[in-house]
């Protein structure tokens, strides 16, 4: 542990407000050398807005900052990594055709002109064993799974030699095995007497990662403690100040009616491997078949092969028993096929068009929503207003850009679109990645309704719990097959974990 | 150290009414920029800017010249505004605008003997046919081989010049033997409007305005349009076909820059000739930037980029100042609002240090 060991970062008394609401209120936060600080709370409790200040992103209307002893005040953003703060925000600041060499040594200053990319490689190399990182440093990063990319933005960091490492939320793209990865890999640079800052609202990692938790409610810090000292409940009444229990409502599957039928399923990746390989499974109607896998084996491949974003290289496509391996994506959203995508700042929603815009992403070709030839811009607001007002989407106005929702109303947002949609398939891909507990809860309850409303639902996510408290069955996914489909309920979470590393059905069962 | 030190913060969002702020603050930094160098020059600046006035906006003889140098840059304008809509970049409006032209020019060639009534429609037709057909080719250069359209737009509009110069030194040269055609016969022009120089363009501009902005607001097209542009990814998920999207928006904005060439060659020069626009294409650029591609707002930057540029002649002619001195007011002023981008991004505070 770290205790006595000397402050890095002293911040006291930091207080700022956008648009009059505090987003941080009178906070004190301390950081040590050696250890992992971890923020928790909910989302939009001020954890990112008080490290953007102490990047230097923002500044706070009081308090005071020091690092190393020294009082910290910043000229422009970029100071921070100069000084020796790094952050590695949830959104990555990647450059996505480049490669990751290039990427991490952009901005590196360096005296000489000629740009020695050998012996950059070289040494990154030696940064990335030092930590026990595999990242092919060759790769563009564009084609990269979430978590890989994540390991660049870190290792982009330690090759700058930062005493601070913030992490904003850096569990939530991944999966089980990449988070205890990342957990040894952040626990490793932390000994090296390096803090680390770990911004979170999960508090089964933060728990596990921390050696000490500070937790943040509505911009306030409700106080900081060491993980043995409270329990899960204590610690979960801390950040939200009332305890959720979810539990679903599930009727029993009635009907055995085939929504969706696969067979032999080829989808290649955007590097042209094979990412579905010969795969052959069906979805029934009123049911949730959960897809278990670390990401990167092909899920995210197969959902859009499903929703028509993907061609499909071989194999057949049945939705209600008709063929529709052909079909284009807007085809598919006619023949009633939804699809909730992991990246929903890109892919869900057109984040510079106005939030009414989004939400009428779905219906502005029906004839009900024109005037003739013109569009009825008045129904489609008043559509969306519904939408908003049913789904209760917190929201600056209809007429702003959906890039400055949150990530929950955003996924409020796709999901309202979705549900009210009416499709007869959803596709949903880490549905609740990132948001916090009320609107993962909402999130879990919409998906439960769609199934009890007699709809057919696909869920991948990395998250074990999730799949096991809403899937009817599971599939694990492991290099673009399936190992094994079953009922909910015939393994344990440690068994589903080996399925994910590739272990076959057979051999579990042998054990 | 320092007594004071500048802070540079984000910001959250601008409101519709700083953004205007910022914008409007741009070109009064533009206009004291262009002051200083016209006091360099030995002039006094507001005289300068009073002549400037008086000359376009202050006289029917200046405000009709400017109306009609504003027509071609209204149509050019909108062309780039509408591929800006999907986040293409057309900046070979120049060279659609000398295909529209020599399109129509073809078909007075050949047919130059309809009823007016028939023979303009005709031709504002094959205007916006070869305009079309030249952006034609970047579009396919992009949709099929990734070819960035600045590079080919940009190059296709050389090759357009040398073309119509083909045309006009050759087989297309006038009786009297000048690298023109013969001038274009009464019912080869578009009506006068009895105001100046200014001919029925300006309706067909205006027209076309009001067309672009219902095509953008109120069709499934212009939505599919937007969408595309602020995300193809999203395009794609929301099951929009991108390639069609993008080759119409393509057609569109070269088929409207050719739509100046034909209005400029019918409705005051009447012939076909090298020099028919005088950097329209480009112009262009800077008056859709400045609208933030808003058709409506486009006719009101066309109108004050021609007071600048007619009124830089009328210094020239009046005060001796250089002519250029109206494009280094257009440069200086879409250089200051590129460079205002900085200020609806991030606060700059001024503080006192320690």
């Amino acid at each position: 542990m770290a205790q006595d060991h000397p402050n890095l970062i002293q911040m006291k008394g930091i207080t700022k407000s956008f648009y009059g609401t505090k987003a941080n209120d009178n906070i004190d936060f301390d950081l040590k050398q050696g250890e992992i600080h971890a923020l928790l709370g909910e989302n939009g409790t001020g954890k990112t807005t008080l490290m953007n200040i102490l990047t230097g992103v923002y500044f706070p209307e009081l308090g005071k900052m020091h690092f190393k002893g020294k009082e910290i005040s910043y000229k422009f953003p970029g100071e921070a990594l100069k000084i020796g703060i790094g952050m590695v925000h949830q959104r990555f600041s990647l450059i996505g055709n480049l490669t990751v060499l290039e990427n991490i040594i952009l901005g590196l200053s360096s005296n000489k002109f000629h740009l020695n990319l050998t012996e950059r490689k070289k040494l990154i190399t030696e940064y990335a064993e030092k930590y026990n990182f595999s990242v092919d440093l060759d790769a563009i990063v564009d084609k990269l799974p979430i978590g890989v990319k994540q390991k660049v933005e870190i290792l982009k960091m330690l090759v700058r030699e930062v005493d601070v490492l913030i992490v904003d939320e850096p569990t939530t793209v991944l999966t089980k095995q990449e988070t205890d990865n990342l957990i040894d890999i952040l626990k490793k640079i932390a000994s090296t007497g390096k803090g680390v800052i770990f911004i979170s609202h999960k508090m089964k990692v933060v728990r596990r990662v921390a050696d000490r938790i500070t937790v943040l409610r509505k911009g306030k810090n409700v106080g900081t403690v060491q993980p043995e000292e409270v329990s899960s409940h204590e610690l979960a009444k801390m950040m939200v100040g009332r305890i959720i229990e979810s539990s679903f409502e599930k009727t029993s599957r009635d009907s055995q009616k085939k929504t969706l039928q696969v067979e032999n399923l080829h989808v290649h990746s955007d590097k042209g491997l094979l990412a579905v390989d010969s795969l052959s499974f069906e979805v029934f109607k009123g049911e949730i078949l959960g897809i278990a896998g670390v990401s990167g084996n092909g899920q995210t491949e197969l959902a859009e092969a499903l929703t028509g974003n993907r061609k499909v290289r071989d194999g057949k496509i049945w939705f209600k028993d008709r063929v529709i391996t052909n079909h284009s994506a807007m085809e598919r959203i006619d023949d009633g096929i939804s699809y909730i995508p992991a990246d929903r700042v890109n892919v869900g929603v057109a984040g510079q068009r106005s939030i009414w815009e989004n939400l009428g992403l779905k219906i502005y070709r029906k004839a009900e929503y024109r005037k003739g030839f013109l569009l009825n811009n008045k129904k489609i607001k008043s559509y969306a207003e519904k939408i908003i007002k049913k789904y209760d989407i917190l929201q600056p106005g209809i007429n702003f850009p959906s890039l400055l929702l949150s990530g929950g109303n955003l996924q409020k947002l796709i999901i309202g679109r979705e549900i009210e949609a009416e499709s007869e398939l959803y596709v949903s891909v880490y549905p609740t990645r990132g948001l916090d507990v009320g609107a993962t809860d909402f999130v879990r309850n919409s998906i439960m309704g769609l199934r009890n409303s007699g709809k057919a639902i696909i869920l991948i996510s990395g998250d074990l719990d999730e799949i096991f408290s809403l899937s009817d069955r599971i599939a694990v996914m492991f290099e673009g097959d399936f190992v094994s489909v079953f009922e909910n309920g015939k393994y344990d979470v440690a068994q589903i974990g080996l399925m994910m590393s590739g272990n076959p059905e057979e051999e579990i069962l042998k054990n | 150290m320092f007594k004071y030190k500048i802070q540079i913060e984000q910001r959250e969002r601008v409101s519709n009414r700083q953004e205007a702020l910022i914008t409007f603050y741009a070109i009064v930094a533009a206009l004291t920029l262009t002051g200083i160098f016209i006091a360099l020059n030995g002039v006094n600046p507001f005289i300068a800017f009073w002549q400037i006035v008086r000359t376009t906006i202050g006289s029917s003889y200046g405000l009709s010249e400017t109306i009609v140098k504003s027509i071609p840059l209204i149509f050019t304008g909108l062309a780039v505004a509408v591929a800006l809509n999907s986040k293409l970049w057309n900046i070979g409006a120049e060279g659609q605008l000398y295909f529209g032209a020599l399109f129509a020019t073809w078909f007075i060639l050949k047919c130059p003997a309809l009823p007016r009534t028939i023979q303009i429609p005709v031709l504002l037709l094959f205007g916006f046919l070869g305009g079309a057909f030249w952006a034609m080719i970047p579009a396919v250069l992009k949709l099929k081989f990734k070819m960035n359209e600045v590079i080919s737009t940009l190059l296709l509009n050389y090759v357009a010049i040398n073309i119509v110069d083909y045309f006009v030194f050759g087989s297309w040269k006038g009786k009297d033997n000048f690298p023109y055609t013969e001038q274009f016969s009464m019912n080869n022009r578009l009506w006068q409007l009895g105001f100046g120089r200014v001919h029925a363009g300006l309706i067909i501009a205006l027209l076309l305005v009001v067309v672009i902005y219902f095509l953008m607001k109120y069709t499934k097209w212009g939505y599919k349009v937007k969408i595309t542009g602020s995300s193809l990814k999203a395009a794609k998920y929301a099951g929009i076909n991108i390639n069609k999207t993008m080759f119409t928006v393509f057609l569109l904005s070269g088929g409207i820059a050719g739509l100046a060439g034909v209005t400029e060659i019918t409705g005051m020069q009447f012939k076909l000739h090298h020099a028919i626009s005088s950097q329209y294409g480009y112009t262009g650029i800077i008056v859709a930037w400045l609208a933030r591609s808003n058709p409506i707002i486009i006719v009101g930057f066309a109108f004050f980029i021609s007071v600048l540029l007619i009124g830089a002649e009328m210094l020239q002619i009046t005060m001796g100042l250089p002519a250029a001195v109206g494009t280094i007011m257009q440069s200086l002023i879409l250089f200051s609002i590129l460079g205002s981008e900085l200020f609806k991004n991030y606060k700059i505070k001024i503080r006192k240090g320690e």
